[in-house]
Order: structure tokens, then sequence, then C-alpha cells
């Protein structure tokens, strides 16, 4: 698979009159060109065809990810545990099932994942040993890796914790992590309300699920 | 019997042929005897850089088609009785190659001398499976860059996947030679350190070779480095060669530079 990535500016906007919408980009049609426009609500054909013969680039009714802080996320998170105790307990319940049902499926393994080798593994992977440039490593559930990594790994679990590893293409969950923001410790890399959160783990309270 | 080492190293042009030559020397110089088999069938070196290549008459292919016995193709070296050479086909390519043959001629050659060296092709093809399939052990050669580490690498884990003794269960030793070291290009961090390599690789250092322009003119002339008694790379091969045959030989530490060692010296007059 080929992929690129590209860093684009938005302009989001809500279209209240189409005439003082048209007069806007008409005066401004060179600050926007090299925008992606965002449009929110009713779209009518007419701004559709305006903005096809301005040949400028354009979505319509889309949720744009927004980046959030640690703090905030928390804060957010506190807000839905008073909202509804009812669905927190239901969460902690289906937590605890999915741990006792990963724990049951974990490989621990103390090969050295030499280039080439494509591992594949269903389930958890506790991996004590290092994966060199070159190899692969693809799990359905956790990943633990307690030494350095130089290849790639894929996880599909709910979290993953490594070492800094400044030399490995890491993708969790279809996302690439960046490896500047692993430190030189172990790192626990998660999902959390579809965000990726890496929290590095000090050594007295390594928690292992 | 015999033991069987591949000399591998998944890249081409790190050294594999004249390590093979000036180990199979060495080993002849610790009177043990040895045969050098060149297993790079189509691209056949090995003779040259032993000064044979006029007296090859029949090559491996040829053995093993059973158009000539063992003893008609091999070719007793002129430096020493000890070592032998199978040369490899200049004419023929690698799918000629197939495990039952290869399995015979191997078992023949174990049975007559104390070690047979195998010559790998470079890459990792069926060349190279053939190569290592019944080998007991594997020399691999590597230079201090990643590129052929990450090859080395490579070919370590097809090793360890698909010889004939990982199947049976059992382990193939494996020993590192990391060759064309130099001192000041290490210290300078141009070039990978020793612990770095034997950290990503994970096998038993074998020996140190540093770069030495005599290697090249050796090679051209016939007559392996490990003949010239003062040259750095000839003196590598030899504490090597020992430590095959099972001499206790301390590790030389050629990553610290003559320079450095000479101000050391100064240091300790002043």
């Amino acid at each position: 698979m080929q992929s690129s990535q590209y860093s684009v500016k938005i302009y989001e906007t809500q279209i209240d009159n189409e005439v003082t919408f048209m007069t806007f980009f008409d005066a401004n049609y060179t600050l926007f060109k090299d925008h992606l426009i965002v449009i929110q609500g009713k779209m009518s054909d007419k701004i559709k065809s305006y903005l096809d013969k301005k040949s400028l680039k354009y979505l319509h009714n889309i949720a744009l990810p927004k980046g959030r802080t640690r703090k905030a996320l928390e804060e957010e998170l506190e807000f839905a545990k008073i909202d509804s105790a009812v669905s927190q307990q239901i969460a902690e319940d289906k937590l605890a099932r999915l741990s006792t049902q990963l724990q049951n499926n974990l490989t621990v393994l103390d090969d050295m994942i030499r280039s080439g080798r494509e591992l594949n593994i269903q389930g958890d992977l506790l991996l004590l040993n290092r994966i060199n440039s070159g190899a692969t490593v693809t799990t359905s559930g956790n990943l633990i890796i307690t030494k350095v990594v130089e290849g790639a790994i894929r996880c599909h679990g709910n979290f993953m914790m490594l070492t800094a590893s400044p030399k490995a293409n890491i993708i969790f969950h279809g996302v690439e992590v960046d490896n500047k923001l692993l430190e030189d410790r172990l790192n626990r890399v998660e999902l959390k309300n579809n965000e990726i959160i890496i929290t590095p783990v000090l050594k007295k309270e390594i928690n292992w699920a | 019997m015999g033991i069987v080492i591949a000399v591998i190293s998944g890249k081409g042009g790190v050294g594999k042929t004249t390590a093979s030559a000036n180990l199979g020397l060495g080993i002849a110089q610790n009177d043990k005897t040895c045969v050098l088999v060149d297993f790079d069938i189509g691209q056949r070196n090995l003779d040259m850089i032993l000064g044979l290549e006029n007296r090859v008459v029949y090559d491996m292919v040829q053995v093993m088609e059973e158009e000539a016995s063992v003893k008609q193709a091999l070719i007793k070296s002129k430096v020493s009785d000890n070592l032998s050479f199978l040369a490899a086909s200049q004419s023929k390519d690698k799918s000629i190659l197939n495990s039952e043959k290869v399995e015979k001629l191997i078992n023949h050659l174990r049975d007559e001398f104390d070690f047979v060296i195998l010559d790998a092709p470079a890459g990792i093809e069926s060349g190279y499976e053939h190569t290592i399939e019944f080998a007991d052990a594997a020399i691999v050669i590597v230079n201090p860059e990643v590129s052929s580490i990450r090859d080395a690498d490579r070919a370590i884990g097809i090793l360890d996947s698909k010889s004939n003794k990982v199947k049976n269960g059992e382990e193939v030793a494996k020993y590192l030679i990391i060759n064309r070291i130099v001192a000041t290009m290490v210290q300078s961090g141009e070039m990978l350190r020793s612990e770095d390599i034997l950290e990503i690789l994970n096998i038993k250092l074998l020996g140190k070779v540093p770069e030495d322009r005599g290697v090249i003119d050796a090679s051209n002339q016939g007559k392996p480095v490990i003949l010239d008694k003062k040259s750095i790379a000839g003196q590598a091969y030899t504490r090597i060669s020992g430590r095959l045959c099972g001499e206790k030989v301390e590790m030389k530490d050629i990553e610290i530079s003559d320079a450095g060692l000479f101000k050391k010296l100064t240091g300790m007059f002043k």
C-alpha cells in the first residue's frame, strides 16, 4: 500500500446567506484558493456550482478531528462519569471481561525477531527481545515489548507498551505513532475516545493490563 | 568426522570469498585438513583468490552429476598439502543444485576432511539455501555498516528456519567476523561499533579484521593475505583460524587506532 500524508489549511463555515457567502469568497479568493473548505449545515446546488467554477476544494458536513490535551480529556471523562454512573459500570464490566479474555490469549516470546520475519499474533504478545530492522510484528491484541524496536509493529489491541525506539515504524490501530513521543523508558500507548494517548510509565507503577 | 561450516553474509562484496580462502589456509596451517567448496555456481571466484584457476579441470556440478569423482575434482593448494579446493561451475547456474546431491557431496567431504568450508553466494536465493542446508555451523561476515548488518540479519533468519539441523530440532552454531574495520572511522562514529553490531545480530564474535590495502593485491596475485606475516588483516585471520581450531586466542581490540596507541605509549614515557 502506498500512502501520503498532507497538512492542509481548512476553512470551516456555515452558510446563512448565500449572497454574503459568495461576495466574501469573491473578495478573499486569493486567501482561500489553497484552503480546504468545509461547509457545515445546508448547502445548495448554487453554492456547489459556484465553488466548482472557482475550482475551490470543499467538503460537506464532516466532523473534523480536533486536538485536545490530556487534561481536557480527563475532565471530559470525569463529566461522563458523573453523567452516567450506570454506563460507566457497564463499560467497566466490559473491560474486565476483555482483560480476562486477553490474558488467556497471551503469547510470551523470547525470540529475536530478525530482518524479514513477519510475525502475526492472534491475541496478546509479550516480547522479551529485539525486533530488528526489516521485521514486522502484527498483533490483534495488546503488545508489550521490553527491548528496542528497529522494525515495524502493527498493534490492534487496547494498548501497547514499548521503550524509546527512534528507528521503529509503529502503527497503532492504523495510525502512525510519532516515535519522538516515546520516552526512554516503558511507554504506554493506548486508545481513549478515538485518540491515541502516550503515557510514560514509571518503574514503580507498571500496570500490565 | 569433520565439521561443515558455511561462510555467509547476505550482502555481496563484504569479503566472504576472501575470508573463506584465508580461513582455509589458516586451518591448514594449524595442521588440520580442510576443503574449500565454492558454492557460488555461475560466478566462481575462489579459484582465482587461491591462485588455482589454471588447475581447475572438474567442478562441483560435474561431481554431483557423477561425470567425475570427488577425488578427480579436488585440487590441492600450492601452499599447503592440508588444503584442498573444489571449484564451482562457471557455465551452469544455481538452479542445477538439488538437496539430495548436495547432501551426498557434503557427507562425502565430511568423512574425508576435518573442516569443510562452504563459500556461499551472495543473496538469499536457492543457491544460498543449498549452502546452509547441511551446514553444522555458519560464519557470518559483515562490514561495519547498516546495510550489511540488515542483510546478515536476514541471512541468519533464513539459516535458523531452513537449515536441516534446525529442522531436526538442533541448533546451528553461528559466529561473526566483522571485516574491514577502520579504527579511526569507528572512533569518529562513522562506522558501527562491534558492540552495537553484536547487540543487533546476537551471535558469538569470532574475530575482527581490520581494513588492509594488501588484501586486494593478495587476491589479485592469488596469494591470500594470511600468507603475508606483516599484514594486519593476515594476522587477524591467523588469530581467527587459531580460534576455529580450538586454541584460546585473545580478542585483539583493533578498534583502538594505532595513533591512539602511539599517544598512549609516548604518554607513558613523559
